[in-house]
Protein backbone atom coordinates (compact mmCIF):
# COMPACT_ATOMS: atom_id res chain seq x y z
CA UNK A 1 0.00 0.00 0.00
CA UNK A 2 1.17 3.49 -0.83
CA UNK A 3 -0.02 5.42 2.18
CA UNK A 4 -0.93 9.04 1.46
CA UNK A 5 -3.16 9.77 4.43
CA UNK A 6 -0.57 11.07 6.85
CA UNK A 7 -2.86 14.01 7.56
CA UNK A 8 -5.09 11.56 9.44
CA UNK A 9 -2.33 9.56 11.07
CA UNK A 10 1.14 8.41 10.09
CA UNK A 11 1.10 4.73 9.24
CA UNK A 12 4.66 3.73 8.44
CA UNK A 13 6.44 4.40 11.74
CA UNK A 14 10.15 3.89 12.36
CA UNK A 15 10.99 0.43 13.70
CA UNK A 16 12.32 2.10 16.87
CA UNK A 17 8.78 3.28 17.68
CA UNK A 18 7.38 -0.25 17.66
CA UNK A 19 10.32 -1.57 19.65
CA UNK A 20 9.87 1.16 22.28
CA UNK A 21 6.18 0.29 22.70
CA UNK A 22 6.96 -3.38 23.23
CA UNK A 23 9.82 -2.61 25.62
CA UNK A 24 7.53 -0.39 27.70
CA UNK A 25 4.89 -3.10 27.86
CA UNK A 26 7.51 -5.46 29.25
CA UNK A 27 9.18 -3.09 31.68
CA UNK A 28 6.84 -0.30 32.71
CA UNK A 29 4.08 -0.06 35.31
CA UNK A 30 2.41 3.26 36.15
CA UNK A 31 4.61 6.34 36.56
CA UNK A 32 4.56 8.11 39.91
CA UNK A 33 2.40 5.43 41.50
CA UNK A 34 5.10 3.65 43.48
CA UNK A 35 8.81 3.47 44.21
CA UNK A 36 9.43 -0.02 42.81
CA UNK A 37 11.49 -0.71 39.72
CA UNK A 38 8.69 -1.03 37.15
CA UNK A 39 7.09 2.23 38.33
CA UNK A 40 10.48 3.94 38.15
CA UNK A 41 10.98 2.60 34.61
CA UNK A 42 7.64 4.11 33.65
CA UNK A 43 8.56 7.43 35.26
CA UNK A 44 11.86 7.55 33.39
CA UNK A 45 10.22 6.60 30.09
CA UNK A 46 7.62 9.34 30.40
CA UNK A 47 10.15 11.95 31.51
CA UNK A 48 12.43 11.12 28.57
CA UNK A 49 9.53 11.88 26.24
CA UNK A 50 8.89 15.18 28.03
CA UNK A 51 12.56 16.10 27.64
CA UNK A 52 12.59 15.20 23.94
CA UNK A 53 9.39 17.16 23.33
CA UNK A 54 10.94 20.07 25.23
CA UNK A 55 14.00 19.89 22.98
CA UNK A 56 11.93 19.79 19.79
CA UNK A 57 9.49 22.53 20.80
CA UNK A 58 11.76 24.72 22.88
CA UNK A 59 10.04 24.43 26.25
CA UNK A 60 10.63 23.00 29.70
CA UNK A 61 9.69 19.33 30.27
CA UNK A 62 7.04 20.16 32.87
CA UNK A 63 5.21 22.29 30.32
CA UNK A 64 4.43 19.17 28.28
CA UNK A 65 1.07 17.64 29.21
CA UNK A 66 0.29 14.25 27.70
CA UNK A 67 -3.18 13.76 26.28
CA UNK A 68 -4.82 11.11 24.13
CA UNK A 69 -4.81 13.14 20.89
CA UNK A 70 -4.79 16.68 19.52
CA UNK A 71 -8.56 17.03 19.92
CA UNK A 72 -8.21 16.26 23.62
CA UNK A 73 -5.44 18.89 23.87
CA UNK A 74 -7.51 21.49 22.02
CA UNK A 75 -10.54 20.85 24.20
CA UNK A 76 -8.48 21.35 27.34
CA UNK A 77 -6.91 24.55 26.02
CA UNK A 78 -10.18 25.96 24.69
CA UNK A 79 -12.05 25.17 27.92
CA UNK A 80 -9.32 27.06 29.79
CA UNK A 81 -9.36 30.23 27.71
CA UNK A 82 -12.91 30.44 26.37
CA UNK A 83 -15.97 30.91 28.53
CA UNK A 84 -19.56 30.56 27.26
CA UNK A 85 -20.43 33.40 24.91
CA UNK A 86 -16.85 34.68 24.55
CA UNK A 87 -15.69 36.32 21.32
CA UNK A 88 -13.09 34.16 19.57
CA UNK A 89 -11.18 34.76 16.36
CA UNK A 90 -10.17 31.78 14.23
CA UNK A 91 -8.66 31.38 10.77
CA UNK A 92 -10.70 30.29 7.79
CA UNK A 93 -8.99 26.91 7.76
CA UNK A 94 -9.89 25.40 11.12
CA UNK A 95 -10.65 21.76 11.75
CA UNK A 96 -13.73 20.63 13.65
CA UNK A 97 -11.42 19.90 16.60
CA UNK A 98 -11.39 23.68 17.03
CA UNK A 99 -14.83 24.59 15.71
CA UNK A 100 -16.92 22.06 17.60
CA UNK A 101 -15.57 22.88 21.07
CA UNK A 102 -16.16 26.58 20.31
CA UNK A 103 -19.71 25.91 19.15
CA UNK A 104 -20.33 23.80 22.24
CA UNK A 105 -19.36 26.85 24.32
CA UNK A 106 -21.67 29.04 22.25
CA UNK A 107 -18.70 31.27 21.47
CA UNK A 108 -19.12 34.21 19.08
CA UNK A 109 -16.79 33.11 16.31
CA UNK A 110 -15.07 35.60 13.99
CA UNK A 111 -13.36 34.15 10.93
CA UNK A 112 -10.23 35.91 9.74
CA UNK A 113 -8.53 35.16 6.42
CA UNK A 114 -10.21 32.82 4.00
CA UNK A 115 -7.89 33.28 1.02
CA UNK A 116 -5.85 30.16 0.37
CA UNK A 117 -2.06 30.72 0.31
CA UNK A 118 -2.49 34.46 0.94
CA UNK A 119 -0.60 35.27 4.11
CA UNK A 120 -0.91 39.03 3.69
CA UNK A 121 -4.68 38.76 3.58
CA UNK A 122 -4.70 36.40 6.59
CA UNK A 123 -2.56 38.76 8.67
CA UNK A 124 -4.50 41.87 7.68
CA UNK A 125 -7.90 40.39 8.44
CA UNK A 126 -6.71 38.71 11.61
CA UNK A 127 -5.36 41.98 13.00
CA UNK A 128 -8.49 43.84 11.97
CA UNK A 129 -10.67 41.49 14.02
CA UNK A 130 -8.30 41.25 17.00
CA UNK A 131 -8.19 45.05 17.13
CA UNK A 132 -12.00 45.19 17.45
CA UNK A 133 -11.69 43.23 20.69
CA UNK A 134 -11.82 39.48 21.19
CA UNK A 135 -11.44 37.29 24.26
CA UNK A 136 -9.23 34.64 22.67
CA UNK A 137 -7.74 33.44 19.40
CA UNK A 138 -7.44 29.89 18.14
CA UNK A 139 -5.71 29.17 14.87
CA UNK A 140 -4.19 26.32 12.97
CA UNK A 141 -0.56 26.25 11.90
CA UNK A 142 -1.41 24.38 8.75
CA UNK A 143 -4.61 23.47 6.91
CA UNK A 144 -5.25 19.74 7.09
CA UNK A 145 -7.03 19.88 3.72
CA UNK A 146 -4.80 22.10 1.61
CA UNK A 147 -1.44 22.07 3.38
CA UNK A 148 -1.52 25.88 3.56
CA UNK A 149 0.97 27.07 6.20
CA UNK A 150 -0.50 30.02 8.06
CA UNK A 151 1.68 32.94 9.22
CA UNK A 152 1.51 31.93 12.89
CA UNK A 153 4.50 34.02 13.96
CA UNK A 154 2.78 37.20 12.75
CA UNK A 155 -0.52 36.10 14.23
CA UNK A 156 1.18 35.43 17.57
CA UNK A 157 2.74 38.92 17.50
CA UNK A 158 -0.69 40.44 16.87
CA UNK A 159 -2.21 38.51 19.79
CA UNK A 160 0.54 39.63 22.13
CA UNK A 161 0.26 43.23 20.92
CA UNK A 162 -3.44 43.31 21.86
CA UNK A 163 -3.07 41.06 24.94
CA UNK A 164 -5.28 38.34 23.50
CA UNK A 165 -4.60 34.83 24.84
CA UNK A 166 -4.16 32.32 22.05
CA UNK A 167 -3.98 28.65 21.15
CA UNK A 168 -2.18 27.20 18.14
CA UNK A 169 -3.38 23.95 16.61
CA UNK A 170 -0.27 22.18 15.34
CA UNK A 171 -2.06 18.99 14.32
CA UNK A 172 -0.50 18.99 10.86
CA UNK A 173 2.77 20.75 11.56
CA UNK A 174 4.29 19.05 14.62
CA UNK A 175 7.25 17.04 13.38
CA UNK A 176 7.20 18.74 10.00
CA UNK A 177 7.66 22.46 10.64
CA UNK A 178 9.83 24.14 13.28
CA UNK A 179 7.78 25.17 16.33
CA UNK A 180 9.19 27.16 19.25
CA UNK A 181 7.01 27.63 22.31
CA UNK A 182 9.50 30.18 23.62
CA UNK A 183 9.41 32.27 20.46
CA UNK A 184 5.66 32.08 19.87
CA UNK A 185 4.76 32.70 23.54
CA UNK A 186 1.45 30.96 22.94
CA UNK A 187 -0.74 30.22 25.92
CA UNK A 188 -1.18 26.71 24.57
CA UNK A 189 0.05 24.68 21.63
CA UNK A 190 -1.89 21.50 20.85
CA UNK A 191 -0.64 18.59 18.79
CA UNK A 192 -1.13 14.89 18.18
CA UNK A 193 1.59 12.36 18.91
CA UNK A 194 0.52 9.97 16.17
CA UNK A 195 0.83 12.11 13.04
CA UNK A 196 4.05 13.93 12.18
CA UNK A 197 5.65 12.98 15.49
CA UNK A 198 5.35 9.32 14.44
CA UNK A 199 4.12 8.01 17.79
CA UNK A 200 1.34 5.49 18.27
CA UNK A 201 -2.33 6.45 18.17
CA UNK A 202 -3.73 7.46 21.54
CA UNK A 203 -0.98 10.01 22.12
CA UNK A 204 -1.17 13.79 22.09
CA UNK A 205 0.54 16.76 23.69
CA UNK A 206 -0.51 20.09 25.08
CA UNK A 207 2.34 22.55 25.55
CA UNK A 208 1.33 24.95 28.31
CA UNK A 209 2.53 28.43 29.21
CA UNK A 210 -0.08 28.58 31.95
CA UNK A 211 -2.09 26.20 34.09
CA UNK A 212 -4.86 24.52 32.11
CA UNK A 213 -8.32 23.84 33.48
CA UNK A 214 -8.48 20.05 33.70
CA UNK A 215 -10.93 18.22 31.46
CA UNK A 216 -10.61 15.08 33.55
CA UNK A 217 -10.32 14.89 37.30
CA UNK A 218 -8.74 12.06 39.23
CA UNK A 219 -5.55 10.54 40.54
CA UNK A 220 -2.18 11.97 39.61
CA UNK A 221 0.09 10.17 42.08
CA UNK A 222 0.75 13.52 43.75
CA UNK A 223 -0.88 15.55 46.53
CA UNK A 224 -3.31 12.68 46.98
CA UNK A 225 -4.84 14.03 50.18
CA UNK A 226 -6.40 16.90 48.24
CA UNK A 227 -9.76 16.58 46.52
CA UNK A 228 -8.81 19.30 44.04
CA UNK A 229 -6.48 18.71 41.12
CA UNK A 230 -2.87 19.82 41.82
CA UNK A 231 -1.95 23.38 40.94
CA UNK A 232 1.21 22.18 39.24
CA UNK A 233 2.12 21.22 35.71
CA UNK A 234 2.00 18.66 34.23
CA UNK A 235 -0.09 16.81 36.83
CA UNK A 236 -3.00 19.24 36.61
CA UNK A 237 -3.71 18.10 33.05
CA UNK A 238 -2.91 14.41 33.48
CA UNK A 239 -5.52 12.71 35.65
CA UNK A 240 -5.51 8.92 35.50
CA UNK A 241 -2.97 6.43 34.28
CA UNK A 242 -0.88 7.66 31.36
CA UNK A 243 -0.52 5.74 28.10
CA UNK A 244 3.04 4.70 28.90
CA UNK A 245 3.59 2.34 25.95
CA UNK A 246 2.24 5.04 23.65
CA UNK A 247 4.44 7.69 25.22
CA UNK A 248 7.46 5.39 24.92
CA UNK A 249 6.72 5.04 21.20
CA UNK A 250 6.20 8.77 20.93
CA UNK A 251 9.63 9.37 22.47
CA UNK A 252 11.17 7.16 19.80
CA UNK A 253 9.22 9.05 17.13
CA UNK A 254 10.38 12.45 18.41
CA UNK A 255 13.91 11.12 18.64
CA UNK A 256 13.70 10.14 14.96
CA UNK A 257 12.46 13.66 14.07
CA UNK A 258 15.27 15.30 16.05
CA UNK A 259 17.85 13.17 14.23
CA UNK A 260 16.36 13.68 10.76
CA UNK A 261 15.40 17.34 11.18
CA UNK A 262 12.08 18.93 10.31
CA UNK A 263 13.65 20.82 7.40
CA UNK A 264 14.60 17.60 5.65
CA UNK A 265 11.22 16.01 6.35
CA UNK A 266 9.34 19.04 5.05
CA UNK A 267 11.53 19.27 1.95
CA UNK A 268 10.92 15.66 0.91
CA UNK A 269 7.20 15.65 1.66
CA UNK A 270 6.69 18.95 -0.13
CA UNK A 271 8.64 17.85 -3.21
CA UNK A 272 6.54 14.70 -3.46
CA UNK A 273 3.25 16.56 -3.04
CA UNK A 274 4.24 19.15 -5.61
CA UNK A 275 5.36 16.57 -8.16
CA UNK A 276 2.12 14.59 -7.89
CA UNK A 277 0.01 17.76 -7.71
CA UNK A 278 1.57 19.17 -10.87
CA UNK A 279 1.05 15.85 -12.63
CA UNK A 280 -2.65 15.92 -11.74
CA UNK A 281 -2.88 19.55 -12.88
CA UNK A 282 -1.29 18.68 -16.22
CA UNK A 283 -3.98 16.04 -16.66
CA UNK A 284 -6.88 18.38 -16.26
CA UNK A 285 -7.72 18.24 -12.56
CA UNK A 286 -8.26 21.28 -10.35
CA UNK A 287 -5.33 21.05 -7.92
CA UNK A 288 -4.67 23.34 -4.97
CA UNK A 289 -0.99 24.13 -5.12
CA UNK A 290 0.64 27.25 -3.70
CA UNK A 291 3.10 28.71 -1.25
CA UNK A 292 3.68 28.22 1.60
CA UNK A 293 2.52 24.60 1.53
CA UNK A 294 3.45 21.36 3.25
CA UNK A 295 3.36 17.86 1.80
CA UNK A 296 -0.43 17.87 1.66
CA UNK A 297 -2.26 18.58 -1.58
CA UNK A 298 -5.94 18.39 -2.51
CA UNK A 299 -7.61 18.04 -5.90
CA UNK A 300 -11.15 17.93 -7.23
CA UNK A 301 -11.80 14.76 -9.21
CA UNK A 302 -14.21 14.61 -12.15
CA UNK A 303 -16.28 12.03 -10.25
CA UNK A 304 -17.47 11.98 -6.65
CA UNK A 305 -14.46 12.42 -4.36
CA UNK A 306 -15.29 9.33 -2.28
CA UNK A 307 -15.58 7.29 -5.48
CA UNK A 308 -12.20 8.60 -6.67
CA UNK A 309 -10.65 7.71 -3.30
CA UNK A 310 -12.04 4.18 -3.55
CA UNK A 311 -10.67 3.80 -7.09
CA UNK A 312 -7.24 4.75 -5.81
CA UNK A 313 -7.64 2.36 -2.89
CA UNK A 314 -8.36 -0.50 -5.29
CA UNK A 315 -5.07 0.29 -6.96
CA UNK A 316 -3.09 0.40 -3.74
CA UNK A 317 -3.08 4.10 -2.89
CA UNK A 318 -4.61 5.11 0.45
CA UNK A 319 -6.03 8.65 0.31
CA UNK A 320 -8.93 10.46 1.90
CA UNK A 321 -11.88 11.98 0.08
CA UNK A 322 -14.62 14.21 1.48
CA UNK A 323 -14.49 17.15 3.84
CA UNK A 324 -11.66 15.95 6.09
CA UNK A 325 -13.51 17.14 9.23
CA UNK A 326 -12.83 20.70 8.10
CA UNK A 327 -15.98 22.14 6.51
CA UNK A 328 -14.78 25.66 7.29
CA UNK A 329 -11.66 25.21 5.17
CA UNK A 330 -13.73 23.78 2.30
CA UNK A 331 -16.19 26.65 2.61
CA UNK A 332 -13.32 29.15 2.46
CA UNK A 333 -11.99 27.62 -0.76
CA UNK A 334 -15.37 26.84 -2.35
CA UNK A 335 -15.15 23.05 -2.22
CA UNK A 336 -17.82 22.44 0.41
CA UNK A 337 -20.21 20.92 -2.17
CA UNK A 338 -17.71 18.76 -3.99
CA UNK A 339 -15.21 17.92 -1.27
CA UNK A 340 -11.70 17.05 -2.43
CA UNK A 341 -9.35 14.11 -2.57
CA UNK A 342 -6.42 14.75 -0.28
CA UNK A 343 -2.97 13.31 -0.72
CA UNK A 344 -0.83 13.82 2.36
CA UNK A 345 2.73 12.59 2.13
CA UNK A 346 4.75 11.30 5.04
CA UNK A 347 8.29 10.47 6.09
CA UNK A 348 8.37 7.54 3.66
CA UNK A 349 7.94 9.82 0.65
CA UNK A 350 10.56 9.38 -2.05
CA UNK A 351 11.13 9.79 -5.77
CA UNK A 352 10.31 6.12 -6.19
CA UNK A 353 6.99 6.60 -4.38
CA UNK A 354 6.16 9.58 -6.58
CA UNK A 355 6.99 7.51 -9.68
CA UNK A 356 4.67 4.71 -8.51
CA UNK A 357 1.86 7.12 -7.66
CA UNK A 358 2.09 8.77 -11.09
CA UNK A 359 2.11 5.38 -12.78
CA UNK A 360 -1.09 4.34 -11.00
CA UNK A 361 -2.74 7.72 -11.58
CA UNK A 362 -2.01 7.44 -15.29
CA UNK A 363 -3.63 4.02 -15.34
CA UNK A 364 -6.84 5.05 -13.54
CA UNK A 365 -7.10 8.64 -14.76
CA UNK A 366 -10.34 7.99 -16.68
CA UNK A 367 -12.05 6.64 -13.56
CA UNK A 368 -11.31 9.65 -11.39
CA UNK B 1 27.56 11.06 55.77
CA UNK B 2 24.89 13.68 56.22
CA UNK B 3 22.40 14.11 53.41
CA UNK B 4 19.38 16.21 52.64
CA UNK B 5 15.97 15.28 51.31
CA UNK B 6 14.17 17.94 49.27
CA UNK B 7 10.49 17.42 48.56
CA UNK B 8 8.98 18.50 45.26
CA UNK B 9 5.34 18.84 44.21
CA UNK B 10 5.39 16.42 41.27
CA UNK B 11 7.40 13.51 39.98
CA UNK B 12 8.24 15.61 36.91
CA UNK B 13 9.65 18.36 39.12
CA UNK B 14 11.79 15.76 40.90
CA UNK B 15 12.99 14.44 37.55
CA UNK B 16 13.80 17.94 36.30
CA UNK B 17 15.70 18.56 39.52
CA UNK B 18 17.64 15.33 39.12
CA UNK B 19 18.46 16.16 35.52
CA UNK B 20 19.65 19.71 36.31
CA UNK B 21 21.71 18.64 39.31
CA UNK B 22 23.39 15.86 37.33
CA UNK B 23 24.31 18.41 34.67
CA UNK B 24 26.04 20.34 37.45
CA UNK B 25 27.90 17.22 38.55
CA UNK B 26 25.73 16.57 41.61
CA UNK B 27 24.58 13.01 42.07
CA UNK B 28 21.11 12.68 43.50
CA UNK B 29 18.37 10.10 43.82
CA UNK B 30 14.61 10.37 43.43
CA UNK B 31 12.58 8.71 46.17
CA UNK B 32 8.97 8.62 47.22
CA UNK B 33 8.57 10.93 50.20
CA UNK B 34 7.83 9.28 53.56
CA UNK B 35 4.13 9.60 54.32
CA UNK B 36 4.68 11.84 57.39
CA UNK B 37 6.42 14.48 55.27
CA UNK B 38 3.56 15.03 52.88
CA UNK B 39 0.66 16.92 54.42
CA UNK B 40 -1.09 16.87 51.03
CA UNK B 41 -0.54 13.19 50.38
CA UNK B 42 1.81 11.30 48.05
CA UNK B 43 4.90 13.06 46.80
CA UNK B 44 8.46 12.70 45.63
CA UNK B 45 11.78 14.06 46.70
CA UNK B 46 15.47 13.98 45.94
CA UNK B 47 18.32 12.99 48.23
CA UNK B 48 21.46 15.11 47.87
CA UNK B 49 24.72 15.31 49.87
CA UNK B 50 24.53 17.88 52.67
CA UNK B 51 27.72 19.68 51.61
CA UNK B 52 26.13 20.76 48.30
CA UNK B 53 22.67 21.50 49.68
CA UNK B 54 22.89 25.29 49.22
CA UNK B 55 24.18 24.84 45.69
CA UNK B 56 21.28 22.48 44.94
CA UNK B 57 18.71 24.99 46.15
CA UNK B 58 20.32 27.69 44.01
CA UNK B 59 20.17 25.42 40.96
CA UNK B 60 16.50 24.65 41.58
CA UNK B 61 15.72 28.35 41.98
CA UNK B 62 17.68 29.33 38.87
CA UNK B 63 15.86 26.73 36.81
CA UNK B 64 12.48 27.62 38.28
CA UNK B 65 11.92 24.10 39.55
CA UNK B 66 9.33 24.21 42.33
CA UNK B 67 10.28 22.57 45.63
CA UNK B 68 8.50 22.39 48.94
CA UNK B 69 10.56 21.52 52.01
CA UNK B 70 14.01 20.22 52.87
CA UNK B 71 15.13 17.85 55.64
CA UNK B 72 18.54 17.13 57.07
CA UNK B 73 19.24 13.45 57.59
CA UNK B 74 22.05 12.62 60.01
CA UNK B 75 24.21 9.49 60.04
CA UNK B 76 21.72 7.79 62.36
CA UNK B 77 18.83 8.40 59.94
CA UNK B 78 17.17 11.05 62.14
CA UNK B 79 15.56 13.82 60.10
CA UNK B 80 14.91 17.48 60.89
CA UNK B 81 13.40 20.27 58.85
CA UNK B 82 15.83 22.71 57.29
CA UNK B 83 15.00 26.39 56.99
CA UNK B 84 14.81 27.46 53.37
Amino acid sequence: MIYLDNGATSFYKPQSVKQAVIKAMHQCASPGRGGYKAAQNAGKTVFRCRELAGALFDCLPDRVVFTSNCTHSLNMAIRTLVKPGDRVVVSGFEHNAVMRPLYALNAKIYIAGRELFDNKDTIRKFEYIVKQGVDAAVFTHCSNVFGYILPIKDMAVICRKYNVPFIIDCAQSAGVLPISMKELEADFIAMPGHKGLLGPQGTGLLLCSRLPEPLHFGGTGSQSALYEMPEYLPDRGEAGTLNVPGIAGLAAGISYILKTGTNQILLEERQAARAVGEFLGQNGFAVFLGEPQTGTVSFIPHTDCEHAASVLDRHGIAVRGGLHCAPLAHESVGTLDTGTVRLSFGVDSSEKQVFEVKKILKKVMNEL
Amino acid sequence: MKSCFITLPTLTAAQMAESQLRRSGIQCRIQRSPKWMEEQGCGNGITVPFDVFDKCITILKNNRIPYKKAYLKDEGGKMEVLEL
